[in-house]
């Protein structure tokens, strides 16, 4: 009952305060619509298509398939993608962790295998969405053969006019990223992880204000006053973040995907590990410099993150490694997947991460608090 | 019966003892005057009390019970006011002291009904809906009190409740102190000023170097010093002054000329002001005014600590 008491009550200041308020809600909308409106031209399908490689290696006996998958690579072939075969003596997996390709694919009569570049997250993802609606079809067909043998001509023909896996696949105008669509999940993600900043105040705050002596004064535990403002403080930034979320869809027209449901709880997690993340920090350095270190670290990850400008998938510098160390970019990219390739699958290891992260920041903190006289 | 028994209690920060093998105690019904200068172990003894800091060797016990062992207890017993003001700004008085009430297991009407009496109590119920930030000084200070009195506690523990606030907010919390002790709550009162701390307090402790120093009523507290009196005598031509014969007088410690003053330490038993009128009188001193002063508690603790309370 207390946690929910200290919880409801961070919440209702919180949401008194009126000048961070606006800055979560005002400040990422006001960026998608700016940032989104400008950058319109970076995002538009030619510069992204072309120059996307496709190392393949055919090994199906099966007539049927061969004959559909040289249908579908004319029809990839021709919207920009370079299609180069795997002669018997290259490794496609070494050929594309050697960034000369965006994904490999190996097709044999039990399916097809897919190996994405992780240096080239968007070209790779593009592809790879083209290859499960290959295979959608393919299955559609191989089904179809059993049971209505005359439909699978039907389903065929379509493999080799261009367009038609398009349509379906990522590649499809409305389903590729515009920009306000990319704004949106980055300024998002951005905004949800500036719940570390708001999190960095929640016990220096009380201490600084001090109503820490009234809460460790009163019979209740450390624990539970720690719970209930971690809590407050999670459920007031996430509500921040449906709003933005909520507002992009409807008033922007941002595409979030048809998994709503995933794409809300990986923004959860984000605010999640921000605000263990923000605590943790602020309990790892005392005074307020920690304000200070938490301000530079929000920005050099909002930054590498992508939430200022598009961060290039084929950057193996340095920087491009250290874009992959802002857990905006993992969230990033992994929204991405969902919305653009609905791959539920990219979602999961992201929103694993960052429990585990936000645990460990948690299980930290509370040590912490315990060992500590007073807060 | 004693609502708080401290028995040889200390707390040390590393190296440094803040509190020093302390032993006191507080009698139900009592108001406790807890005098010290800064840094004298007042507020970490205040903080042990309130649970806030560790113990580091003794025990304090609230209405029987020791503290540690029966935490909760304690805590829902003892109603805190901080020195320095404790409360939300953005949130309403009423809100305040509801959330802080709901802490010691308040709840429903019953919630509503404390926090309301609080408020009224301290003079702030037709402000109830306001915010702190557009209170004044003293109307802080009160509402700082009614957080810490909604649960009622059986001891009230008040650090410097009326400090940097105006007469009339201080006369209010001065006679709320008064009927909070006689709603029976005992209370533990710190000052920097001396005159309330006399005017409230039934009994004192005086701390230094984190030990206590001196315990009793004001008037114990007064007699360890009445061995010594203070004579003030006004004199308008004090060069005609002879400090020896004046000196030689029987039970006089000290003579000091001040301007137009002569100020004469006399040992407290002897009465002697008699002689010394002579005296000048003999020596052709013209006396404009005779004052002798009784010992204040000011003077009890600058004599104990050779500290005044506010250094």
């Amino acid at each position: 009952m207390n946690v929910l008491n200290i919880a409801l009550y961070e919440i209702k200041r919180s949401l008194r305060d009126t000048r961070t308020f606006v800055f979560m809600l005002a400040f990422p909308l006001i960026l998608i619509l700016i940032l989104g409106t400008a950058l319109s031209n970076a995002f538009s399908s030619e510069v992204t298509m072309d120059g996307m490689k496709l190392l393949y290696k055919v090994s199906a006996q099966n007539e049927p398939l061969q004959q559909y998958w040289n249908g579908f690579a004319q029809a990839i072939e021709s919207q920009g993608v370079e299609l180069t075969a795997a002669n018997g003596g290259i490794d496609g997996r070494a050929a594309v962790a050697d960034d000369q390709y965006a994904a490999y694919a190996e097709i044999d009569d039990n399916g097809v295998r897919f190996f994405g570049s992780s240096l080239r997250t968007i070209e790779s993802n593009i592809i790879q969405g083209m290859l499960t609606s290959f295979a959608d079809r393919y299955n559609l067909a191989a089904a179809a053969m059993k049971n209505s043998p005359e439909a699978v001509q039907a389903i065929l023909a379509d493999a080799g006019s261009s367009g038609s896996f398009i349509q379906e696949a990522s590649i499809d105008p409305h389903r590729k990223p515009g920009s306000i669509d990319y704004y949106a999940i980055a300024e998002s993600t951005m905004i949800a992880f500036y719940a570390c900043m708001s999190a960095s105040w929640l016990i220096r705050g009380e201490v600084r204000r001090r109503t820490a002596l009234r809460l460790a004064a009163a019979p209740v535990g450390k624990m539970e006053i720690f719970a209930g403002k971690v809590i407050g403080c999670t459920v007031i930034n996430y509500l921040c973040i449906l709003a933005v979320v909520l507002f992009s869809k409807y008033a922007f027209g941002a595409n979030w995907g048809d998994h709503l449901g995933i794409v809300f709880l990986l923004l959860f997690t984000v605010v999640l590990l921000a605000v263990s993340f923000g605590l943790g920090i602020a309990y790892m350095i005392k005074g307020d410099s920690a304000n200070s270190v938490m301000t530079i670290f929000v920005q050099i990850a909002s930054m590498l993150g992508g939430a200022y400008f598009p961060i290039q998938d084929d950057m193996n510098n340095f920087f491009g490694s250290l874009a992959n160390l802002s857990p905006l970019r993992w969230a990033n990219d992994a929204l991405m997947n969902l919305i653009y390739n609905n791959d539920l699958q990219a979602a999961l290891p992201v929103i694993g991460l960052n429990v585990a992260i936000a645990a460990a920041f948690l299980a930290f903190v509370a040590v912490s608090m315990r060992r500590r006289e007073a807060f | 019966m004693n609502v708080l028994e401290i028995r040889n209690l200390t707390k040390k920060f590393g190296d440094f003892i803040a509190v020093d093998n302390m032993n006191l105690s507080v009698r139900e019904g009592e108001i406790f005057g807890f005098l010290g200068a800064n840094g004298a172990g007042k507020s970490t003894t205040i903080n042990m009390i309130s649970s806030l800091l560790r113990i580091t060797k003794g025990e304090i016990s609230l209405l029987g019970k020791n503290i540690v062992k029966e935490n909760k207890f304690a805590k829902l017993n003892i109603g805190i006011v901080p020195q320095d003001l404790a409360i939300y700004e953005e949130m309403s008085a009423y809100e305040n002291v509801s959330f802080f009430a709901g802490l010691y297991g308040l709840r429903g009407n019953l919630l509503k009904e404390r926090a309301a009496e609080a408020l009224e109590f301290v003079g702030l119920g037709d402000k109830h809906k306001d915010l702190p930030k557009n209170f004044s000084g003293g109307m802080k200070r009160r509402l700082n009190i009614a957080c810490a009195i909604a649960h009622r506690p059986k001891l009230i523990i008040m650090d410097e409740p009326t400090v940097g606030i105006d007469p009339q907010s201080r006369n209010y919390i001065l006679n709320s102190v008064r009927k909070l002790n006689e709603m029976g709550s005992s209370i533990i009162y710190t000052s920097h000023y001396m005159e309330e701390v006399e005017e409230l307090c039934t009994r004192i402790a005086i701390v230094d170097h984190g030990k206590i120093i001196a315990e009793g009523t004001k008037e114990q507290l007064k007699s360890i010093i009445t061995d010594t009196k203070e004579i003030w005598i006004g004199v308008k031509n004090e060069e005609r002054l002879d400090i020896d014969a004046l000196q030689r007088i029987s039970g006089v410690i000290s003579v000091q000329p001040e301007e137009q003053t002569v100020k004469i330490v006399s040992r407290g038993e002897v009465g002697n002001l008699n002689w010394i009128i002579q005296q000048l009188i003999k020596d052709g001193v013209e006396i404009g005014s005779v004052e002798e002063q009784a010992p204040n508690l000011e003077t009890v603790f600058l004599t104990l600590t050779g500290r005044k309370l506010r250094d």
